[in-house]
């Protein structure tokens, strides 16, 4: 059997209320043909490692345990193999939040996920697909039109040595309502993890997002966050990648109704032989919308990197303003990056552009530091964190970014810099 | 403190320092004028390792060291400071973390222990006062949209800072108005300790009138034409380069 | 304002007649048969016939390639006629006098009189009507320069050697669909070959002139530049309007030796269908240039005809230092799909590239570029600009971007840029108040637009282009 006819077996075998749902993927994944690196999206990724894993599950020695951010205040929900170990009967929540999983959700509750589940996330996912008829859990975060809901909520998903797992999230954000989330997955040794988020933002709602997929090199992992914004509605999103064995994420900004803002900055820090594949499509399907997309990469040693940004403007998008920058610093002789900015635009009156380049630190800038004193690999340190920093700098939330940095600088010092 | 004997160098195969010969003794202050493309700027870059500049000939002696056989960072850190005509940006590095980290790459060759943060912290404060920075200078990228006068204070800054012994100043007063002039002249004055030797590289008057030089050199076509004391400075003022009668590669000997 | 410019795209194809000249066309239908035939035809050696038999095999496994952001129905390949020629050259002339009136009348027609170019331009022509060249003026002078421009059937015949060892080395046989296809049935083309040191004397051009009803047009160019030599080489291509579309599927190969220089310009004119996407050639095209140590292959070009192109025109950067560049307009309206682009391949150190691409869409068109970038482990110091820009007239067209960048080596440096564009109402507004009608300052704007691009074109070229993109638009603005 292949890996994917074992999915489809695995998820016939699924039983729950979003039985319905999940059947409709496992219609798509029946007449998917595997992607090969002939298919224009996997064009730079091998699905290899994919197809020889063979996971033998250890238990921990000890339970893992999450910590907290320090100074963050947030309101953790934790996965551990995609199970959700949070009790979300048991939390205090403020007004206007709730938080509900497969087994805690209410008839309307459920009636209002499986209206949300895998609606927002396009269907040509293939991993998106084997989320729906696969997640262990789903963790369904509900916030209700006007409620300013401040304590920053925090998804964290672990996945331990020799596991596999799925886990699905879907948040929606009422009319005027704000919201900050952050999602942290992370994936250690040999274990291959899914994780898709749906988000659907009501008109004037405004959301702070983080991805931080921060995965060990063994790892294997399939990410997608979906957002959709409706007329006026605004989005934040950082998104912070390690790479590892085998490691992709999609992230889809629909634009649905006018006037909506979006946001997205990407960094990706890869080192030994890890890779990535980030995807990123914003659609314009509505006047008016704006977008900012900042992507900076560096790659290192044997890794390689792979970035796509599509951009589309659909017919009568009208006034849309859209922008790409991509930069990527190669470090190695043995790395490799693929980047690929795209537009396709369907109406005149638009501002667009994208940028993208490859490089390496200019001497110039070696030169002025080493001026000062500073040796030549520290120099190299400093600039290239510089590189990120000036995205880390423009997160929102500076807890969060306070956290990040000295496990960013730890990360710089294992990427081999020549 | 610095001897320079018949340097020869190039940039992409053009010959720019064509046997420069200079002598500096602790304390002293050299002015060096001389027309724009003379290799003034060149001879900083060389000074301080610059990549691309390759020396063909000569010898430069830093404090009993053959300066051309270190590294850039190295003559850094034994003491030769190069405040640049052009600082270059580097955004996202914070100015304060690239001069804590270059405070720190000088003691530690000291053998000094590194600064904490607060420490740090206390003393760019005190600094930035001197050269009229705001203190949110520390936190913006290093140059990053800075003004021009902005920039060269920032480069006096460090210089206070990592208290050199050689102090290169390439056009620190070109583009500065009167007010900044001051805070630049004040901030090398407030070095002057009798130990630490500066070379000026300036196109005028006015900055001399703040810094007294010991000796004024004239560079043109890649080696020094003309020395004098002060008054060659002032000549130079009222008169251009011409009274030197240089055309292209035309020497004139003192 | 935009109603303005969205108005009657339409305009009539200057090119588009049909010339009463009797020819003799083969059957429609592709088999190994007809392959043999178009050889036998040509008195090709047997070497030849068996390269395009291995071709035709290879093709035969092929599938036609989808991935360009371009719709057509699937084409009939049983149903073109691969070869045709005019009745008149059976013996083929040997100068401009020989050569049949009607065909020189054809070309008077097309704004290009033979006789004024061979006169007046200095301008050495390679004719290629359907599927033979018809003749190619100032073989003689170009002969004292040791310079060789002749048909490609002739250079089979006449330069085997030079023929054999480079025909298919920059594009293989089986490079793709549409090469594999040219290989087997290419019918004429020209030939070039510029000896060491030598400057050419003279720009060489070709035109290319599809006449004949369901016919497909494949040429196959060859320019062979050796050490330290420079050519500068000229294309335009035209064909009558007609209900169904026909197929061009040409190959051009360079080979820039070490130190050698190529400038190729085209002005592609081909019959774009009409209003309503009736009619027009598919142009399915192959160019691609080697440059060796410290050379220079420089594409520029414009594109306003076919009902579909797909065309790249690359370079592969094996030598080092050696520069590769490509310039190019394409304009679309009524129903034409464009879909263009470049590839740059950096394989040795410090080659650079340039590429300057300005696409500009109207009506129901779409536009797309399309590009690669490749840096290579060993190209040290490899260096890539690239700025795409788009221009949209009206709100029923499209404008796409696709550039796939690789990088194999920390030392290269590659930077891309893309922007979108429109003619601003009140660009136009500010052209009108000073007393423009609003045709001639849209076709200014479009070619302010076009303009460095232009500026790459030889002079007579450079002319010919800007007026081309002012019929262009002709009736665009109300
Ligand atoms: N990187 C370089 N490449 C080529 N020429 C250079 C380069 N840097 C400086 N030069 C040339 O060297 C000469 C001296 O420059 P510079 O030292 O900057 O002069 P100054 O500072 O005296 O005005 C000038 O002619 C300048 O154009
Ligand atoms: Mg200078």
């Amino acid at each position: 059997m292949t890996w994917l006819q074992q999915v489809i077996h695995r998820g016939q075998a699924m039983n729950d209320w979003l039985s319905p749902v999940r059947s409709q993927a496992l219609e798509a994944l029946r007449n998917t043909t595997w992607p090969t690196r002939r298919t224009e999206s996997w064009k730079y990724t091998s699905l290899a490692a994919l197809e020889q894993l063979k996971l033998t599950a250890t238990e921990p020695a000890t339970q893992p345990s999450i910590d907290a951010i320090a100074g963050l205040n947030s309101l953790d929900l934790v996965f551990i193999n995609g199970e959700l170990q949070t009790d979300v009967n048991s939390l205090s929540l403020p007004a206007g939040l709730h938080i509900n999983n497969l087994q805690s959700a209410s008839a309307v509750q459920r009636v209002i996920a499986t209206s949300m589940f895998a609606q927002i996330k396009p269907k040509r996912h293939l991993f998106g697909l084997v989320n729906d008829a696969l997640a262990n859990d789903v963790l369904f975060i509900d916030i209700d039109n006007g409620s300013h809901i401040v304590q920053p909520i925090r998804i964290v998903s672990l996945s331990t040595d020799g596991h596999e797992s799925h886990h699905r999230v879907l948040v929606r954000i009422g009319n005027e309502a704000k919201a900050s989330i952050i999602e942290q997955t992370q994936g250690e040794h040999t274990s291959l993890s899914t994780g898709f988020t749906e988000f659907d933002l009501g008109q004037q709602a405004y959301l702070e997002h983080y991805r931080l997929a921060m995965h060990t090199h063994q790892a294997i992992y399939f990410g997608g966050c979906h957002f959709c914004l409706h007329h006026n509605a605004e989005l934040n999103s950082t998104f912070i990648g390690y790479g590892s064995q085998l490691s992709r994420t999609d992230i889809d900004i629909i634009h649905n109704g006018e006037h909506a803002k979006a946001k997205l900055n990407a960094v990706y820090l890869l080192g030994e032989s890890e890779h990535i594949n980030l995807h990123s499509t914003i659609e314009h399907a509505k006047p008016h919308g704006t977008t900012e997309e900042n992507v900076r990469g560096i790659v290192g040693d044997k890794a390689s990197a792979v970035f796509n940004g599509r951009i589309h403007i659909h017919r009568g998008a009208q006034k849309t303003q859209a922008a790409l920058n991509n930069r990527n610093l190669l470090l190695s002789r043995r790395g490799q990056i693929n980047t690929k900015p795209e537009l396709e635009i369907y109406a005149d009156d638009v501002q667009c552009a994208h940028g993208a380049t490859v490089a390496e630190i200019t001497d110039e800038a070696l030169y002025y530091l080493r001026s000062r004193g500073i040796s030549r690999s520290q120099a190299l340190v400093m600039l290239n964190f510089g590189f990120i920093q000036e995205l880390i700098n423009q997160m929102p939330n500076q807890q969060l970014a306070k956290w990040l940095e000295p496990q960013l600088r730890a990360r710089f010092k294992e990427m081999e810099v020549r | 403190m610095l001897t320079i004997k018949n340097l020869h160098a190039c940039v992409e195969q053009k010959n720019i320092l064509n046997g420069l010969n200079l002598n500096i003794k602790p304390g002293e202050v050299h002015a060096i004028m001389g027309p724009n493309g003379a290799g003034k700027s060149t001879l900083g870059y060389v000074l301080s390792g610059r990549e691309g500049y390759e020396v063909l000939d000569g010898q430069v002696d830093f404090q009993g060291h053959n300066l051309l056989e270190m590294t850039i960072e190295e003559r850094a850190r034994k003491g030769l400071f190069l405040a640049f005509q052009y600082p270059i940006e580097i955004p996202g590095v914070s100015n304060m973390e690239f001069m804590k980290e270059s405070v720190n790459a000088m003691r530690q060759h000291r053998g000094e222990e590194r600064l904490t943060a607060a420490e740090f912290l206390k003393k760019a404060k005190e600094i930035c006062k001197q050269v009229q920075l705001p203190l949110d200078f520390l936190k913006r990228g290093v140059n990053e949209g800075f003004s021009g006068g902005e920039k060269k204070r920032n480069e006096i800054m460090q210089m206070i800072l990592l208290e050199p012994s050689l102090c290169i100043l390439d056009e620190s007063d070109s583009g500065l108005d009167v007010d900044a002039l001051q805070i630049v002249a004040n901030g090398v004055n407030s070095q002057r300790d009798g130990k630490r030797s500066f070379i000026v590289i300036t196109h005028y008057q006015r900055l001399l009138d703040y810094i007294e030089p010991d000796f004024v050199h004239i560079l043109a076509n890649g080696k020094v034409v003309k020395t004098g004391d002060a008054s060659l400075a002032k000549q130079v003022e009222k008169e251009g380069y011409a009274f030197l009668g240089l055309d292209n590669s035309e020497e004139v000997t003192a | 304002m935009t109603t303005q410019i969205d108005q009657a795209l339409s305009r009539t194809y200057d090119a588009g007649f049909i010339s009463d000249i009797e020819s003799e066309t083969f059957a429609v239908g592709l088999n190994e048969d007809v392959i043999r035939r178009i050889s036998a035809m040509k008195n090709e050696p047997e070497w030849m016939i068996e390269w395009r038999l291995r071709a035709y095999r290879n093709w035969l496994t092929m599938e036609e390639p989808e991935w360009a952001h371009v719709q057509y129905p699937k084409i009939d390949f049983q149903a073109i006629s691969y070869y045709s020629a005019p009745k008149s050259m059976k013996d083929k002339p040997k100068s401009l006098d020989e050569v049949d009136p009607e065909l020189l009348r054809v070309y008077e027609k097309l704004g290009i009189p033979l006789y004024e170019q061979e006169m007046l331009a200095g301008v050495a022509v390679d004719v290629v009507f359907d599927s033979v060249s018809v003749v190619t003026t100032f073989r003689e002078k170009l002969k004292e320069a040791g310079v060789i421009f002749c048909p490609i059937s002739e250079a089979i015949q006449t330069y085997p050697e030079l023929v054999k060892k480079y025909l298919g080395s920059v594009v293989p046989r089986s490079d793709n669909y549409f090469a594999a296809l040219n290989s087997a049935v290419f019918t004429d083309g020209s030939f070039v070959y510029i000896p060491k040191g030598v400057r050419c004397p003279m720009e060489l051009s070709t035109y290319f002139r599809i006449n004949e009803q369901n016919t497909g047009q494949f040429e196959r160019t060859l320019i062979i530049a050796d050490e330290g030599s420079f050519v500068s080489y000229l294309e335009g291509c035209t064909a009558p309007q007609r209900d169904e579309n026909q197929l061009h599927a040409a190959v051009v190969e360079l080979v820039a030796m070490d130190d050698a220089q190529i400038k190729y310009s085209t002005v592609q004119n081909w019959y774009p269908g009409d209003e309503n996407g009736k009619g027009g050639i598919y142009n399915f095209v192959t160019k691609r240039g080697i440059c060796h140590t410290n050379a220079k292959v420089s594409w520029t070009q414009v594109e306003t005809g076919s009902a579909i192109t797909w065309k790249y025109p690359s370079c592969v950067l094996k030598g080092d230092n050696s520069i590769g560049e490509f310039y190019s307009v394409a304009l679309t309206r009524g129903r034409q799909q464009a879909d263009t682009g470049t590839k740059m391949i950096h394989l040795g150190k410090n080659t650079k590239s340039t590429i300057i691409s300005k696409g500009i869409s109207a009506g129901h068109s779409n536009n797309t570029y399309r590009g690669l970038v490749h840096m290579g482990s060993k190209a040290d110091g490899a260096r890539n600009f690239t700025q795409c820009d788009s221009l949209l007239i009206g709100d029923l067209c499209g404008a796409h971007t696709f550039p796939y960048i690789e990088s194999r080596n920390p030392t290269a440096k590659v930077e891309h840029e893309a922007t979108t564009s429109k003619v601003g109402d009140d660009q136009l507004f500010l052209c009108q108040q000073r007393g423009l009608d609003a045709e001639k300052a849209v076709s200014m704007i479009v070619n302010g637009f076009c303009k460095e691009v232009f500026k790459e074109l030889p002079m007579e070229f450079a002319v010919e282009a800007g007026k081309l993109l002012e019929i262009s638009l002709e009736g665009s603005v109300g």
